[in-house]
């Protein structure tokens, strides 16, 4: 099945085309980069560690949108960069485990970005939402470290 | 220069950490973990303060208190880039000084972008006084958010030449 996926006359067309596949990659590094970063901002507000005279409800309204559609790009991007060598990726380990990551971490985000809007009307972020944000960004330098260790351990990519 | 550069790379290479870099095989994934937490905290604040002189998304805050609340993990975020990037660098600086895409990324589009930046957050003070934002600061944050593509371009060309 992934084979074929990796044999679809578009997804040749794209892993064999320079610009094409680079402009995949740099959709996907960026809007990661992108989005973990919206993220991990409204993780730190709710630890208290930046932007405190923000409201947190507030900051993470403006946040998030954004966290979502660099999101969303790096989710296509990244399904184009593995149906281009989808029959090598699929079966690696490490992979599952970056997939895995991300949708766990995602879950995360959405609890804090669901949380925020309760948490900022608090006098005081209470310590177990301290500790979810927390988590959340973990989480995310967790995922970014799985997916720098598929090509240390399983040479893809 | 070329010569002074050459001896500087190749004296990186056998500094501690240049060596970690190039032969663990643990070591590389956690540097380039550093560069890129780095990168996600410096382009997400980067970018918060662009959209907002953009005047995209929410606008509850004014750019100027945007600039102003981001400003210290902004920064904190170019230390963990510079940080990872320069050990990454010294791993392999001979090969990365003589690599057209890493020239232009270093040579070219970082010194550039990191100006622009370093002028836009300033200017973002006097910009984003007032809920809307002139033409000028919509043009400046612009060219930021294109002139950070171009360097993650260059950075992913890299691996080609």
């Amino acid at each position: 099945m992934w084979e074929a996926l990796e044999q679809t006359g578009w997804v040749k067309t794209l892993g064999s085309t320079g610009w094409m596949y680079s402009t995949v990659s740099v959709t996907h590094y960026l809007t990661m980069f992108w989005f973990i970063g919206s993220v991990a901002v409204v993780d730190l507000r709710v630890m208290g560690l930046v932007a405190r005279k923000r409201g947190l409800g507030e900051l993470a309204e403006q946040l998030f949108p954004w966290a979502w559609i660099g999101f969303t790009f790096a989710v296509i991007s990244g399904f184009l960069m593995f149906a281009t060598d989808a029959g090598d990726w699929a079966p690696s380990k490490v992979f599952h485990v970056k997939l895995t990551l991300i949708v766990v971490s995602a879950l995360f985000a959405f609890i804090v970005q669901r949380g925020s809007r309760k948490w900022g009307l608090d006098p005081e972020i209470s310590r177990a939402a301290k500790i979810i944000a927390l988590i959340s960004l973990l989480l995310w330098v967790a995922t970014i470290l799985s997916a720098s260790e598929i090509p240390a351990l399983e040479g893809l990519g | 220069m070329h010569d002074t550069l050459v001896a500087f790379a190749k004296w990186l290479e056998g500094t501690p950490w240049g060596l970690m870099t190039r032969e663990s095989i643990w070591a590389y994934p956690f540097v380039q973990l550093i560069h890129f937490t780095g990168l996600s905290i410096w382009l997400g604040t980067n970018f918060a303060l662009d959209l907002r002189l953009l005047g995209v998304g929410s606008r509850r805050a004014t750019a100027a208190q945007v600039a102003q609340e981001l400003f210290a993990w902004n920064w904190i975020g170019f230390a963990i880039v510079l940080t990872g990037g320069f050990m990454l660098f010294s791993g392999i600086a001979t090969a990365f000084i003589s690599n057209i895409a890493f020239q232009w990324k270093l040579g070219m589009f970082v010194p550039l972008a990191l100006t622009w930046h370093v002028v836009v957050q300033r200017k973002a003070r006097v910009w984003g006084q007032t809920s809307d934002t002139p033409g000028i600061a919509r043009f400046a944050a612009l060219t930021e958010i294109l002139l950070w593509i171009c360097v993650v371009t260059a950075a992913v060309e890299i691996p080609n030449y």
